[in-house]
């Protein structure tokens, strides 16, 4: 990996005032002050081609008297590495620079920013609060003095929704508290008959306090803490965290457990895959489609519980390794189960394809463009439905990616060419991510078979993690059924975590669905909704 | 047909066992797509034992709602079991039959859906609203296939009096294409009428794709019952209707307690047989676009439009 080429480039353009330093592999950390900080971010988005991955604020005033800012980056194709953009600001100063103007995608996680740690991003055009629902100001829940079981008043709720004005023009309020079993979530939509032409989400309803709490739990906790931030996700989650600490530690996990974490990883996939298939057959009205469906995702989730005891998946990942050791019998059940869910899932999956009426709801529904996609830094399987070809198994690989051969697009040349024809197909409608959802699960099982073929044997399945020294932090990461999921760990005293912080893909996906709904009608929203199979618990962290 | 003691026992007998079998029929269409998606499901009893926990449930009425919320229950309840009075089930006519025929049936379902889609915008939900603009296009489009249809089979079977249509339809011995494409769009309008897929999922939870059941969101307890209950004896009476207008088979000729009892028993079991066709239907087929409904229901328009043309080619 030849870093110091990105690094010479940024000499090249920001002088000494910028120090770069490579940490953890393939993390390049780049300092430089508050002022050109957000030239820098422009410099690194625009002319090193890399995507805004996450913000993360940090108060170090009992470290360095400053709160320090990381923009982290990440290259999509090509080299696995990072960039994190650093600077601080005077612990005394609220306020800090909006790098809006540049990246939209910031926004969110300025916005965040101002309600964790009072800070105002300055010059940016949406500063309403995002995480935090009628809170009292003044109370900062991410500072370090504020102390976690502090009881705050709640202030009254005034938050403004865009209004859209004219002759007939319909607002639907719908939510918080919806039917159904799913969580909170506002939608206001605007709409002309049944044409939708604006629609505004609110969320975080049920904000957790999974970073907060973070701090205060024994390291070994965390990973249980992790594997909750969303139910469905708990080996993304609970991976990228142990991963980030492995990362600081500098341990080298035993190659059984990178090999339990990828099958983990990918059965987790599968069972949501087909949960959200099925969801969206019944959101089509298509009750029999969903039925099969459900029935391949149970004999997964059944699956999953021979294997780890749990249907959901949690308890499978410790810091240093795993806590599930495969033995040859799991290994020949997880094969022999997992082939035939996969000449299952074909035959229901071709007979849905050829269901005209549930084809004619997915079609053109809910389609997203690629200016909005890049815009919005989505990520997952709704970025790659719009051609954006972002996948953190393929681009920053971890567990036991390294070794797998992933797929065939990347083989050959005339491979290559062909998907990137293929790429170029996709035009981001539900019936797109309905399609893509079903390959990746057939090439799951692909990859848990590989991955079985390989498995080592005879190893231990956890390394020893020492005491870890105090304010040493990593990225960790991993891809999730929804796509990307970027945590960042700095280790506190006492082996303690110092900070923690989480941002999962249903961060990034959520405000798509404001663009994507714009050419559809009332009627198929909840297509859309499900189409993108978005988190409430994965966000309201 | 005059208006005897026997007759009139007839006819309220008839609109009894409609009005009573009515959720039954909602029960095996439950059980029939239970089953269809490899569940067991739940009882065919299960709408009676709904209704009856709704009965004994206190209501919750907004406050924003008028009288028109609170009648609306009963103007449906009422002109359905109206409605129903006009339909013959086990034998070829209906003794109340002189003082309403198929219009006046139509026109019964038109005053009951007139005053549900009030009440889903008395409530002032924006749910209800939709629910009634929604309900509104279906009907609005609905109403010409249904009068060229009525047209067709009054041609065909000597005017719009059910109990004429129904003992013409037994008498004739050669099926009528006219008939059969009356038939067509009749089937179709009562899938848009009693809600049924393509055009609206009855199963649906999510209020921004329903139709009929956004109107009714707000109802509970008695009020829901007496809606849902009402619903049903709309369905059983155009299932009634389509089956002794097509296949009358099976129903009895004479006023006596056996051949009743046979007529009776082939019209449950006609119906009951139609609603798990229906279910089935329900079963291979996805919701449609809401602005691709129109076509089914110009299907239904082509259809009865034919009908009506081979009547006159003949």
């Amino acid at each position: 990996m030849e870093l110091s080429e990105y690094g010479l480039d940024i000499a090249a353009k920001f002088g000494e005032d910028v120090k770069t330093e490579l940490i953890n592999g393939n993390e390049i950390h780049i300092f430089a002050d508050a002022d050109n900080i957000i030239e820098l971010c422009h410099f690194i988005h625009s002319n090193l081609g890399c995507r805004l991955l996450s913000v993360i604020c940090n108060d170090e005033r009992q470290i360095s008297g400053m709160f320090v800012f990381r923009y982290v980056f990440g290259k999509e194709s090509g080299e696995d590495v990072f960039f994190v953009a650093t600077s601080s600001i005077d612990g005394k100063d609220i306020c800090f620079p909006t790098l809006t103007r540049y990246i939209p995608s910031a926004s969110l996680y300025e916005r965040e920013i101002k309600d964790m740690f009072g800070l105002i991003p300055k010059g940016s055009s949406d500063q309403r609060p995002l995480l935090l629902h009628s809170w009292p100001e003044g109370n900062y829940p991410l500072r370090k003095d504020f102390d976690i079981k502090t009881k705050v008043q709640k202030s009254k709720d005034e938050y403004q929704f865009l209004k859209v004005a004219g002759d007939g023009v319909c607002e639907i309020p719908v939510g918080p508290v919806h039917a159904g079993i799913i969580e909170p979530g506002h939608f206001r939509f605007s709409t002309l008959g049944e044409s939708i032409i604006n629609l505004e989400t609110r969320l975080f309803y049920t904000h957790k306090g999974v970073e907060k709490l973070a701090e205060q739990m024994p390291m070994e906790d965390v990973v249980l803490l992790s594997e909750r931030i969303a139910g469905d996700e708990s080996v993304a989650n609970s991976t990228a965290l142990c991963q980030a600490i492995e990362k600081i530690a500098k341990a080298k996990i035993p190659t059984k457990a990178a090999q339990t974490r990828t099958i983990c990883a990918e059965m987790e996939r599968i069972y949501n895959h087909l949960g959200t298939l099925a969801g969206l057959s019944t959101d089509a009205g298509f009750a029999f489609g969903a039925a099969r469906l459900n029935i391949l995702k149970e004999m997964m989730m059944n699956l999953n519980e021979k294997t780890s005891g749990s249907r959901l998946l949690f308890g499978v990942n410790r810091i240093g390794g795993v806590k599930i050791d495969l033995t040859d019998a799991n290994k020949k059940m997880i094969i022999s189960e997992t082939e035939s869910l996969g000449n299952e899932f074909y035959k229901v999956f071709e007979f849905l394809r050829k269901k005209s009426s549930f084809i004619d709801r997915l079609k053109n529904t809910g389609t997203i463009t690629k200016e909005d996609a890049a815009g919005f830094g989505i990520v997952g399987v709704a970025a790659r439905s719009v051609g954006i070809d972002v996948d953190t198994r393929k681009d920053h690989p971890y567990a036991n990616y390294p070794s797998l051969h992933l797929d065939k697009h990347h083989d050959t040349p005339y491979h290559k060419m062909k998907y990137e024809v293929e790429l170029q197909k996709r035009n981001g409608d539900a019936l797109s991510r309905f399609v893509l959802r079903a390959e990746e699960i057939q090439n799951s099982i692909m990859l848990i078979h590989q991955t079985l073929r390989d498995l080592e044997n005879e190893q231990p399945i956890w390394c020893d993690v020492g005491p870890l020294e105090p304010h040493l932090h990593a990225l960790g990461y991993s891809e999730s059924h929804r796509g990307q999921t970027m945590h960042w760990v700095m280790i506190g005293k006492n082996n303690s975590i110092y900070r923690y912080k989480i941002r999962t893909a249903s961060f990034c996906n959520w405000k798509i669905i404001e663009q994507a709904v714009l050419n559809d009608i009332v009627a198929d929203f909840p297509l859309v909704n499900k189409s993108l199979d978005l988190s409430y618990s994965g966000n309201d962290l | 047909m005059t208006l005897d003691l026997i007759s009139v026992a007839i006819g309220i007998i008839q609109t009894l066992v409609l009005v009573v079998l009515a959720p039954l029929l909602t029960g095996i269409m439950r059980k029939t797509k239970a089953r269809t998606q490899k569940r067991i499901g739940s009882s065919i009893l299960q709408p009676y034992y709904d209704m009856i926990k709704l009965m004994k449930k206190d209501e919750v009425v907004s406050e924003s709602s008028s009288w028109i919320f609170r009648a609306s229950p009963w103007i449906n309840f009422v002109s359905v079991v109206a409605a129903a009075c006009f339909v013959p089930v086990m034998i070829f006519y209906s003794p109340f039959g002189l003082a309403g025929d198929l219009l006046v049936v139509i026109g019964l379902f038109g005053l009951g859906r007139f005053f549900t889609l009030l009440a889903g915008l008395d409530v002032a939900s924006s749910f209800g609203g939709l629910g009634s603009s929604r309900e509104m296009m279906v009907s609005a489009l609905i109403e010409p296939a249904l009068f060229i249809t009525v047209f067709a089979l009054s041609l065909t079977l000597g005017g719009t009096n059910l109990s004429t249509m129904v003992e013409s339809a037994t008498h004739s011995t050669v099926l009528a294409p006219s008939i059969i494409f009356a038939a067509i769009s009749l089937f179709i309008i009562i899938l848009a009428e009693t809600g049924r897929l393509p055009f609206d999922n009855p199963a649906t939870h999510l209020e921004l794709t329903m139709m009929h059941e956004a109107t009714i969101l707000e109802y509970s307890g008695k009020g829901l019952a007496l809606v849902e209950w009402s619903q049903s004896i709309k369905q059983i009476v155009l299932f009634g209707l389509f089956v002794n207008l097509f296949v009358p088979f099976g129903i009895s000729t004479a006023e006596s307690f056996a051949i009743l009892g046979i007529g009776l028993m082939f019209f449950v079991a006609k119906t009951a047989f139609l609603s798990i066709f229906i279910a089935f239907i329900e079963t291979k087929v996805a919701k449609w676009r809401l602005f691709r409904v129109p076509d089914l229901i110009s299907m239904a328009v082509a259809s009865s439009i034919i009908g009506v043309i081979f009547f006159y080619l003949k």
